[in-house]
């Protein structure tokens, strides 16, 4: 948090002295999740992604062509992997990316700012940081990274439309009862979805209840007697994606629980649960049509 | 090292005293065992878990199947790899720092621990399905390790107890970063997993390895302790104890063997959980003497104890998350070691 707050004042500075050198520049001010204020031209036509749902965001707003640069993550959709690669979201080259001159680099959580931030900052790159808590958050991302690459128009319209499936989500399954569940992000060790996650609102949303959605952080370690004691009536395993089959199986605590007892353990791209873009929106309705499959059956 | 001239001269240490200790300590052990499982991030009904434990299961005293589930598969189990991986790193401590006449020898700061993880590591990405590979490699790795480090500790003027904690140092580093390029061949969900792993977490109480590394404990403490009259002449110096009859070779090979194969064993269950091989024989030893005939047995049982306590702490304190054990093991046993070097 001080961190924020000290990096966010330190970008205040630079940002004035830099605006004031190059005004008339068409630099404008924005704001990004991390509550820093960037200048950036009016129009950012060079953009580097350092993560996959960043990466489908600005495909999905028609603007993969400004992209020069992403992580060997970035696999969807397939353009994608024809894009140069920066490194993973974890370990970026930062001499890459400066030879690739980007007038802008898109960063997933605040946690990989300080590394770099200053030193792209000599080079004229700015740091934009998205994190989304909620499926509001991802719309909120869509439309910012829709403005920066001077895709308002369609950035609006896909979050339009993906607001609009969303709400035909929430509506279907409104009158039905809520399925408690367990999220099972990995089994040995036992990981879930907390309280600030954004899939934690996905399953609120697709008429599902956490039995994990009051726990403190995003990705929190879970006691394995407590998920056995809270006897979830449905599982849900984020796995088949581009993480593998790795996370396939129940958790062993859990084998017992009414949930796998009942069959009711449900398999769901995990791209479409871990990446808050424009995909989460198909994780919504997959797992609404998992958890209540009479709602959707026209 | 005057302690156990002390004590060896007068040979008043006798099996029977031995005995007594490791009665006394056994009863606090399983004291220990039982408190511990009656506590966890679920409340359960402290009496009728107390009675259906102490029944060994056969009575399930009024508790509910999901009750004695949380009880006997998940809490128990787990409360018992915290024995085994304490007793396992404690006795291996003990015995390096008796064959090793040195202090600070111990599995984590030798690089030993780092070793049984590589093989660990090495064993999930090459024969990941395969689970029995995990403690082989995991004792291949600690083996490799300790020969390495005893190699590298040995000067013309013999081992130095600095060169010895050097020649730890650079092995541990190196390993480290073996570690890490380990990491990038593994897809995103298991590094995760690896990053809890490698500072020591109890949570995945295996089953099927379960019993493994309980017996390797209990058989490894054993073979160690019965070295014991060896190890203790060896405190005098390699050549002392070889013109007193120790059959020097003889007793570094079977230290070494079973050490790795105690860390090894504990580094493939629970990953590296530091410390314990520290600052748990300094108090064997402190509070009993330097006889290791006393002091590793008991060694053994004190991190028992140790360990349990500690992953208590680490699945309670911010429950129902958790944390990883190696860190309160750190976070207690820092500050005890401390304590204990400035009081001597």
């Amino acid at each position: 948090m001080t961190t924020c707050l000290l990096l966010s004042s330190l970008s205040c500075s630079t940002r004035q002295s830099q605006s004031e050198s190059s005004a008339g520049a068409g630099l404008r001010q924005i704001v990004d999740d991390a509550g820093r204020h960037i200048s950036i031209p009016a129009k950012v036509g060079r953009v580097v992604s350092l993560a996959p749902n960043l990466t489908e965001i600005l495909f999905a707003v028609g603007a993969g062509n400004t992209l020069v640069g992403d992580t060997t993550y970035c696999d969807y959709p397939a353009e994608a992997k024809g894009i140069e690669k920066v490194g993973d979201t974890l370990h970026p080259s930062l001499e890459r990316i400066i030879a690739l001159s980007p007038q802008l680099v898109l960063v997933s959580t605040a946690s990989q700012l300080e590394v770099f931030t200053e030193q792209l900052k000599a080079h004229n790159i700015e740091v934009f940081v998205t994190d989304p808590k909620d499926l509001e958050g991802v719309f909120r991302s869509v439309t910012q990274i829709g403005d920066i690459v001077g895709k308002t128009s369609e950035a609006k319209s896909l979050v339009d439309k993906l607001r609009e499936r969303a709400a035909n989500v929430e509506s279907a399954v409104r009158p039905l009862p809520r399925v408690r569940l367990f999220y099972q992000l990995s089994a040995e060790p036992l990981y879930t979805a907390g309280h600030d996650s954004f899939v934690t609102d996905l399953i609120n949303r697709a008429g599902g209840e956490s039995v994990t959605a009051s726990v403190p952080g995003a990705w929190p370690k879970y006691s394995a007697e407590s998920a056995l004691a809270a006897k979830p009536d449905a599982i849900i395993l984020p796995t088949g994606g581009s993480m593998g089959e790795g996370n396939s199986m129940v958790a062993e605590a859990l084998r017992n629980s009414p949930a796998a007892q009942r069959g009711r353990v449900y398999k769901i791209n995990d791209d479409h649960l871990v990446r808050p873009g424009p995909r989460a929106v198909d994780g919504l309705e997959e797992m609404a049509k998992a958890l209540h499959p009479d709602a959707f059956q026209q | 090292m005057t302690t156990a001239l002390l004590s060896i001269r007068q040979g008043r240490v006798t099996l029977r005293k031995t005995m007594v200790w490791c009665a006394a300590l056994i009863v606090a052990l399983l004291l220990t065992v039982l408190i511990a499982a009656l506590i966890g991030s679920e409340k359960l009904p402290t009496n009728a878990s107390a009675c259906s434990i102490l029944s060994v299961g056969m009575n399930p005293c009024g508790l509910t199947r999901d009750q004695l589930d949380i009880l006997f598969q998940i809490r128990l189990p787990r409360i018992l790899l915290a024995a085994a991986v304490g007793g396992s790193l404690a006795t291996a401590g003990a015995s390096y720092q008796a064959l090793l006449r040195n202090p600070l020898a111990e599995p984590y700061l030798l690089g030993v621990s780092n070793g049984a993880a590589v093989g660990t590591m090495l064993a999930l990405v090459f024969f990941g399905t395969f689970e029995w590979s995990r403690p082989f490699m995991a004792f291949v790795g600690s083996l490799l390790a300790t020969f390495a480090v005893y190699r590298l500790g040995r000067g013309r003027v013999g081992a130095t107890p600095e060169r010895l904690i050097l020649a730890g140092v650079i092995v541990t580093t190196l390993l480290s970063s073996v570690i890490v390029f380990v990491t990038t061949l593994m897809d995103a969900t298991r590094i995760r997993s690896f990053t809890f792993w490698l500072l020591g977490d109890l949570s995945g109480a295996n089953r099927r390895l379960l019993p493994l590394t309980i017996s390797v404990a209990v058989i490894g403490t054993v073979i160690l302790t019965l070295n014991a009259r060896s190890l203790n002449l060896l405190m005098l110096g390699e050549r002392d104890a070889f013109d007193l009859g120790v059959e020097v070779s003889r007793v570094r090979i079977t230290v070494f063997l079973v050490a790795s194969l105690l860390v090894g064993s504990s580094v493939a269950s629970s990953g590296s959980v530091g410390y314990v091989g520290l600052v748990v024989p300094h108090l064997a030893r402190l509070s009993l003497g330097s006889d290791n005939r006393i002091s590793i047995p008991s060694a053994a049982i004190l991190g028992a104890l140790f360990v349990i306590i500690a992953d208590t702490v680490a699945r309670t304190i911010i429950a129902p998350r958790e944390l990883p054990v190696g860190a309160i093991t750190a976070l207690i046993g820092a500050p005890l070691f401390i304590y204990l070097l400035k009081r001597d």
